[in-house]
């Protein structure tokens, strides 16, 4: 009777909802493990880590000398200059410290329909960049950002700590509506810290789009936007949508009375396209870096050679 | 309008709930669907920049409303069986005889009221009217097709019709049938034929196909210009079980026709011929006509003309340059006469062939010591054919003289034979030489040393010879009986006489021997004329070979041997058009139907001169064929005529109308069905 209930109510079915997956299998996970996360910025850190910064201290590699100060620790005098030359220098060298890296994954509505298939797909972007920090010991955070969800998982240290980030994106809840300039707010206020901030959601935000992720700029992070498309959505008639139908938004805006025909469809892919190309102008107009991932492109295949070719990954 | 199937309440009752249905389903259907999107904010703004077109969109869903609601309406009255009134009448089966007679290629009346036929000759034809008097008017064919098209046209669905063509031979156009389209192509290239229609064949063809028939019916298409034959079979027609209706397609009587053309070729001058024409005035008005002689093309000839109401008159034109043997004779009104004074056209042309010279035997009944006259015979052309018999040999059944066209008698010094061949043309030399001779003619006085005192100059054998010196040795003068002509006189009497009957007599009262006149010049220019005046007075025309019924005709009149031949193939008429026709040849006679005037070809396949060929004209050279007038008010017999203005065709004549109706129904289904999934409709 799915036909007559369909007759009479005159609503599209819901969408199912999005089971918990098996986001990684054990031979992707090996593979993530030779990527690294290549920062842009160079950041100050707390612990030692593989990462170069700025801080001279006792690292690995020779930075320079430097006149010996009293109360400097002896181990650092160079005994070969002062033997040859008779001055006191102390060898400096450069200190490897972690990356702070902040994930925040925008599961509001508009990224849980059509089976929550663009949601799960943000998920697995984000363990995997989660987990590539995590395996070149930097601190890994993450964040589940909405106008009525804000959940924070504090930065973690150690690839071991990947099931926490699994369990934390299970856990996460979803719904509300898009308000990316507040969740970006509040990120920023949270991270006492700034970092690498990947801010992974459909941007599907007319007014504040972009105004978050300048904030983050304001505030010294790194913003990196990872826009999640789903074509279907991007490009309705590929869905063979026809007729008269009554748009609802999933996030609880004004209804709108359309009639679907090929040229309305055609006219809101374009617009479509014309909003993505202007998120991601404005993005690198202010050095933000901007990738577009659309879900059905294989997940591994971006996050190995499009993170590759647009800089993120090495 | 009746409807067969299911009343008009039935019909309402079931429209109006299906309306109601179609309406609430509709109204289900305009319901919106609910459409679950991640950014209706970007939907809204698409959707801003087509407002204006909203109003062709309540339009475009009102459309597709109004389609199911006339789907529906066709459905209905589907079920209703609608049929015209004038299918419920009974079946008629209507058997149509087109007249295509000569008659009927005369230019039709013109009723001011109805709208004119189109003409369907073609205006290269030289039978057409356009060709005769520079119009294009309507012939009668041209009503008669008219008026059977729109009683095809009214033909309902259970009515069959056949349609005839009565030519002189009958052409069954279209089967009895009941498809309109098929009988209507049967009408198209309809031309008129050249003789008369054969009506008796027609008509009987027509009540025989009607026989058992469902309402019968007969229509007679004709202009009632016709012969006795058909005005027979008209009457025994009415008189029949079946029904038959005439429509006469009335026309303006006035005609000229040719009814005869013949030439024939000078034996001493072969490059000129002789034109005989017959013309005929049928029309009730004097006609001033120009008749004019084309050879290839070219006039050689012309010769205008009055010819009075009724007058028949056979014109000669003597002396015309032609070599060639195909003539053609055309009349054409005068300049300024009203063109429609020649009527039927097809009669305005005739064909002739210029037969070939045959051999003019001349046979010289003489003691042989003339040489001066058998000198100037064998002087002549090589058609003269020379035989000369002895004086003692002369008798009627001589085998020379029974075959001669002409004799000479010149016995000199001997008695004239006592029986002369009294079928023959004769010249005679002095016949009363010795006393109690059989003469033709009376003596009246001999006379010693006569000369010739008077001579008639103007008489064509006389003609550019002068005999008043001639020195005779002795003569003798004639008494002349009513008719006879005097030829040369001496002292008033007659010495050389021409008795011009059938067959003719010349006489000349002295012995060439005993004259001087041998050795003069106007010796030969005497004998040529002599041969001359008897072969122009031999029949040197062929009559043409008339159209229409087939006829049997003697090969020898054509020139082929007559012996031996046992097939012959006829050609004609010459033009890209001929047709062959391959005939046999019994009793030296063969039976010949040519339907079309012209130039024909006939040829010997054996024989003793195979492939022999001869040429041969066609005219259509029928008085009756011809004649314009109405003969049908000479019917006594009471006959039906069918009406006047044509019936009103059948607004549809074929199949049920509740199958067009679920016809119309389908192309609707199918182009709502195109269009709603071009988003034209919703």
């Amino acid at each position: 009777m799915s036909w007559a209930r369909r007759l009479f109510s005159g609503r599209a079915p819901a969408a199912a909802p999005a089971q918990a997956p098996d986001l990684f299998d054990e031979a992707f996970l090996a593979r993530l493990e030779l990527l690294q996360v290549v920062a842009r910025r160079v950041f100050r850190g707390r612990q030692r880590a593989e990462r170069r910064s700025r801080k001279v201290g006792s690292g690995l590699e020779f930075a320079d000398h430097r006149d010996y100060s009293p109360g400097d620790d002896i181990r650092g005098l160079d005994w070969n200059v002062l033997m040859r030359l008779g001055h006191t220098l102390i060898r400096l060298y450069e200190e490897d410290e972690d990356l702070p890296i902040r994930i925040a994954v925008d599961v509001s509505a508009s990224m849980h329909t059509r089976g929550a298939r663009k949601l799960r797909y943000a998920h697995q972007v984000a363990a995997a960049l989660a987990y590539v920090g995590l395996a070149n010991l930097d601190r890994v955070g993450l964040t589940c950002m909405s106008a009525a969800h804000h959940r924070t998982l504090p930065a973690l240290r150690g690839k071991g700590r990947i099931f926490r980030v699994f369990e934390f994106l299970r856990g996460a809840p979803a719904g509300g509506p898009t308000d990316l300039r507040a969740a970006c707010a509040r990120l920023a206020a949270e991270s006492a810290q700034p970092g690498l901030t990947v801010v992974l959601s459909d941007f599907y935000d007319l007014d504040g789009a972009f105004d978050g992720l300048n904030l983050l700029r304001f505030r010294k992070h790194e913003p990196i936007a990872i826009q999640i498309l789903d074509p279907i959505e991007a490009r309705p008639a590929l869905a063979g949508l026809r007729g008269d139908v009554r748009l609802i938004d999933c996030e609880g805006a004004q209804a709108a009375d359309v009639t679907l025909t090929p040229a309305t469809l055609s006219a809101y892919a374009d617009a479509h396209e014309r909003f993505c190309e202007h998120l991601a102008q404005s993005c690198r107009s202010r050095g933000i870096p901007y990738f577009r991932a659309e879900i059905d492109v294989p997940f591994d295949e971006l996050v190995l050679r499009l993170f590759r070719l647009g800089g993120l990954l090495r | 309008m009746i409807l067969a199937g299911w009343t008009v309440t039935e019909l309402g009752l079931l429209f109006a709930g299906g309306a109601a249905l179609i309406t609430a389903l509709y109204l289900l259907r305009m319901r919106r669907r609910e459409l679950v999107v991640p950014f209706a904010a970007l939907w809204q703004r698409v959707h801003r920049q087509s407002d204006a077109r909203r109003l062709w969109k309540h339009l475009r869903r009102l459309l597709s409303w109004l389609l199911q609601i006339l789907l529906l309406a066709l459905l209905v009255l589907a079920l209703g069986d609608p049929r015209p009134d004038h299918w419920l009448r009974e079946p008629v089966t209507l058997a149509i005889v087109v007249d295509r007679s000569a008659s009927m290629g005369a230019p039709a009346d013109q009723d001011p009221g109805s709208p004119a036929p189109t003409p369907s000759v073609q205006p290269q034809d030289p039978r057409s009217p356009a060709d005769a008097s520079g119009s294009t008017a309507p012939t009668r064919l041209d009503a008669a097709l008219a008026r059977a098209r729109a009683e095809l046209l009214a033909l309902g669905p259970a009515d069959r019709a056949l349609v005839l063509a009565a030519g002189p031979e009958i052409a069954v156009l279209s089967p009895l049938s009941r498809d309109p389209a098929a009988l209507l192509r049967g009408l198209d290239g309809l031309t008129s034929t050249a003789g008369e229609a054969d009506l008796p064949r027609a008509l009987a063809l027509a009540g025989h196909a009607l026989d058992g028939q469902p309402g019968p019916k007969i229509l007679l298409l004709t202009d009632g210009a016709l012969d006795e034959p058909a005005l027979a079979a008209i009457a025994t027609c009415a008189q029949g079980p079946v029904p038959c209706a005439i429509h006469q397609l009335p026309g303006p009587a006035a005609n000229v026709a040719i009814t005869a053309f013949a030439a024939r070729r000078y034996p001493g001058d072969r490059g000129r011929v002789e034109v005989l024409a017959e013309l005929h005035n049928l029309g009730p008005d004097p006609a001033p006509i120009l008749l004019e002689v084309l050879a290839d093309g070219l006039s050689v000839g012309r010769v205008e003309l009055e010819l009075a109401p009724g007058e028949q008159r056979r014109q000669l034109l003597p002396g015309l340059d032609a070599a060639r043997t195909r003539l053609l004779a055309r009349i054409t009104p005068k300049p300024g006469a009203d063109p429609a004074l020649l009527g039927l056209p097809g009669d305005d042309l005739a064909y002739a062939v210029v037969p070939p010279l045959r051999p003019f035997n001349v046979a010289l009944i003489t003691d042989g010591t003339n040489l001066f006259l058998e000198a100037a015979l064998l002087a002549l052309g090589d058609h003269v054919q020379l035989s000369g018999v002895p004086v003692a040999d002369a008798r009627p059944d001589h085998p020379a003289l029974r075959a001669a066209d002409l004799i000479f008698v010149d016995p000199g010094p001997e008695p004239l034979p006592d029986l002369l061949p009294a079928d023959k043309h004769l010249i005679v030399f002095d016949p009363w030489r010795h006393p109690g001779a059989a003469s033709p003619i009376a003596l009246a006085r001999e006379v010693p040393r006569p000369f010739i005192t008077e001579q008639l100059q103007n008489h064509p054998i006389l003609a550019h010879i002068v005999l008043k010196d001639v020195n005779i040795r002795r003569g003798t003068t004639f008494s002349l009986e009513p008719g006879d002509v005097a030829l040369l006189r001496a002292l008033g009497e007659p010495i050389a006489v021409l008795r011009d009957a059938d067959p003719s007599l010349i006489v000349f009262g002295f012995d060439p021997r005993q004259t001087d006149l041998p050795l003069r010049t106007a010796f030969p220019l005497l004998v040529a004329n002599l041969v001359e005046h008897f072969e122009r007075a031999a029949p040197g025309f062929v009559a043409s070979v008339p159209v229409g019924a087939r006829r049997t005709l003697e090969i020898a009149a054509f020139g082929l041997p007559a012996a031996g031949v046992t097939h012959v193939e006829v050609t004609g008429p010459e033009g890209p058009q001929a047709i062959s026709q391959r005939l046999p040849v019994e009793d030296r006679r063969v039976r010949l139907r040519a339907t079309e005037p012209g130039i024909y070809r006939m040829r010997a396949e054996d024989g003793p001169d195979p492939d022999a060929t001869v040429l041969f004209a066609v005219n259509q050279a029928d008085h009756s064929a011809s004649q314009l007038h109405d003969r049908l008010p000479e019917l006594s017999i009471s006959r039906q005529r069918a009406p006047a203005d044509p019936p009103a065709p059948a607004p549809l004549s074929q199949g049920p109308l509740w199958t067009l109706l679920l016809l119309l129904a389908v192309a609707l289904l199918a182009l709502e069905w195109a269009t709603y999934h071009r988003r034209w409709t919703v």
